[in-house]
């Protein structure tokens, strides 16, 4: 049966937009002991988009990335990947998937190691292809277990992709590499996308899944707290900052001045995170004339990222 | 699976240290017991020294080279995460321990054969031509039980730990079950513990083929307990492997 075949029998029991779907999340918590690593998650994935789960570690993004290839199965709720069940989708070679503590096969070369996993997928790159895009040139007669950190990412890359699927999970992918080699590796993906695949990858860099990703899901403890596009997803999070001291001592109202997205107060000092501080510093000198030492300045995408998770988890 | 299956055989092959310890060690042990005790007059087993010492020594290197080659690399395999890797490509967990199966049973030749050549060449050993494949194929099949303790050690133990407990399984049962000396010079309650282990029981089944007597259903029985044992173990602790659901 070819890939394409097998994608596109119905199944049985999924209504159709479902099966049109690459990945689809359906109030999905998993716990490990005590731990509620993914809390009643749910979102869909359309095919050929590019998203990011973004998150601080612990948010719950490798245990989604679990769910979704089948490793581990939720405690609640349904997960279907390409309107299947992720081992039938794993089983037919239609995912490929980078993991964190996915391990290649000791004492085997690189050249080796491809070949023996390209045959077993039912439709895989070319050897040549998938070495050309993974930049493993050179690297084909080395043992695995003789790589750099980075090379070794690389053949992690070349191992989720020699199947030719139509889903790449990828979890934290760039996690130990450099810029240039970052800038590679999305160069890479996008010959990839460029084919109508979807990428789902999580990362803890905005600005990554800002310049790679159509869509942001933000995780935080084990929750989906903002998903739009990276525009929207800045917008909410708010990247610049008013902060003043007030006169008289009602500190409260502020987060419903246009252009503000939070607000904190500490004694007669209110911070004002906004998505516009222009469109925000004029209502707030018009609703409150006692607001004076005004400061406006811009806040690393990290802190206002670390801040909006906690305030969704709080 | 067969692409898999190859490199599988492929790296154990290529591995000197394995190789080193599963086939130069019962070589150079044949070499040395059969020149100690070759030149004695009294016959063991009801066969020459020689004959009975290449059988031991065939049933030790096989079993070193089955046990070593299923539970130390499988628990490498997993603690590296190239299980769980190779359990997102579409081959099956059953398929993937299969080839471990096979591979493990397969690197029961090399010892086996070495053996017989060198007992062949340099011990002028002779025996009827048609019960060296027989040998070889008993004593490689009887090695079913020590896959399948392999991988009960490679499922629960970490790298380390499988490579300690394997060697220690690995001498225990040469040294208990009478390949390095016979179990009758042991202590009485030894003797009975040596006379229910898979080992002797090898060992006694390759002794009857060489003396060209059928082997006895009992070792052949006592073998398939160990493995039918030791199976049932492997299934019921093989999920540790983090191998997707089958």
């Amino acid at each position: 049966m070819t890939q394409q075949l097998s994608v596109q029998r119905p199944a049985a029991s999924s209504d159709r937009s479902a099966i049109s779907l690459a990945v689809h999340v359906d109030g999905v918590s998993r716990s490990y002991g005590t731990v509620r690593a993914v809390d009643d998650v749910s979102l869909s994935v359309g095919r050929g988009q590019t998203v990011a789960l973004l998150g601080p570690n612990g948010a719950g993004k490798t245990t989604t990335i679990t769910l979704l290839l089948g490793l581990a199965r939720p405690d609640r709720g349904t997960v279907a990947v390409l309107g299947m069940s992720p081992e039938d989708a794993v089983s037919r070679g239609l995912i490929g998937a980078m993991l964190q503590d996915g391990g290649m096969m000791p004492g085997v070369q690189v050249g080796e190691l491809l070949a023996m996993a390209r045959n077993l997928f039912p439709a895989p790159l070319s050897i040549e292809n998938t070495i050309s895009v993974a930049q493993l040139e050179g690297l084909e007669k080395r043992r695995v277990d003789r790589l750099s950190g980075g090379q070794s990412q690389r053949l992690r890359l070349a191992m989720a992709l020699v199947g030719d699927p139509e889903l790449l999970i990828l979890d934290e992918p760039t996690a130990a590499m450099d810029v240039e080699a970052r800038r590679n590796f999305w160069h890479a993906m996008r010959g990839f996308t460029d084919r109508g695949r979807t990428i789902l990858f999580s990362t803890h860099y905005l600005e990554e899944a800002d310049a790679t990703a159509d869509r942001i899901v933000l995780m935080a403890r084990g929750r989906v707290v903002a998903d739009g596009t990276p525009a929207a997803i800045k917008n909410s999070v708010g990247l610049r900052v008013i902060r003043f001291a007030v006169v008289r001592a009602e500190t409260s109202g502020f987060d419903a001045l246009p252009g503000v997205v939070a607000s904190s107060a500490r004694g007669n000092r209110v911070e004002l995170r906004c998505s516009d501080t222009d469109i925000a510093l004029r209502a707030l000198l018009s609703a409150r004339p006692d607001a004076h030492d005004i400061e406006v300045s811009g806040i690393a995408l990290e802190d206002a990222f670390l801040s909006i998770t906690d305030g969704a988890a709080a | 699976m067969r692409s898999y299956l190859a490199l599988e055989l492929r790296r154990s092959l290529r591995d000197r240290r394995y190789l080193l310890l599963v086939v130069g060690w019962p070589v150079g042990a044949y070499l040395l017991f059969s020149t100690v005790f070759g030149a004695a007059s009294d016959r063991s087993e009801g066969l020459a020294p020689t004959i009975a010492i290449m059988i031991a020594m065939a049933t030790f290197g096989a079993m070193g080279g089955v046990l070593m080659a299923s539970g130390p690399r499988l628990a490498i395999d997993r603690q590296v995460g190239w299980l769980r890797q190779l359990s997102l490509t579409p081959i099956s967990p059953v398929r993937v321990l299969a080839v471990r199966l096979i591979t493990a049973m397969t690197l029961s030749l090399p010892a086996i054969c070495l053996i017989f050549l060198t007992a062949a060449v340099v011990k002028d050993v002779t025996l009827p031509l048609w019960e060296w494949p027989v040998l070889v194929l008993c004593i490689s099949a009887g090695c079913l039980p020590f896959a399948a303790m392999g991988i009960v050690i490679g499922s629960v133990a970490d790298g380390d730990g499988a490579q300690g407990l394997t060697m220690v399984l690995y001498l225990v049962l040469a040294a208990l079950g009478g390949l390095w000396v016979p179990e009758q010079i042991l202590p009485a309650p030894l003797q009975t513990v040596a006379r229910a282990l898979p080992s002797y029981h090898l060992a006694q089944l390759g002794w009857h083929v060489a003396q060209g007597v059928a082997p006895a259903i009992g070792d052949g029985l006592v073998l398939l307990g160990w493995f039918a044992v030791a199976a049932l173990l492997a299934v019921a602790v093989s999920r540790r492997l983090s191998l997707r659901a089958a």
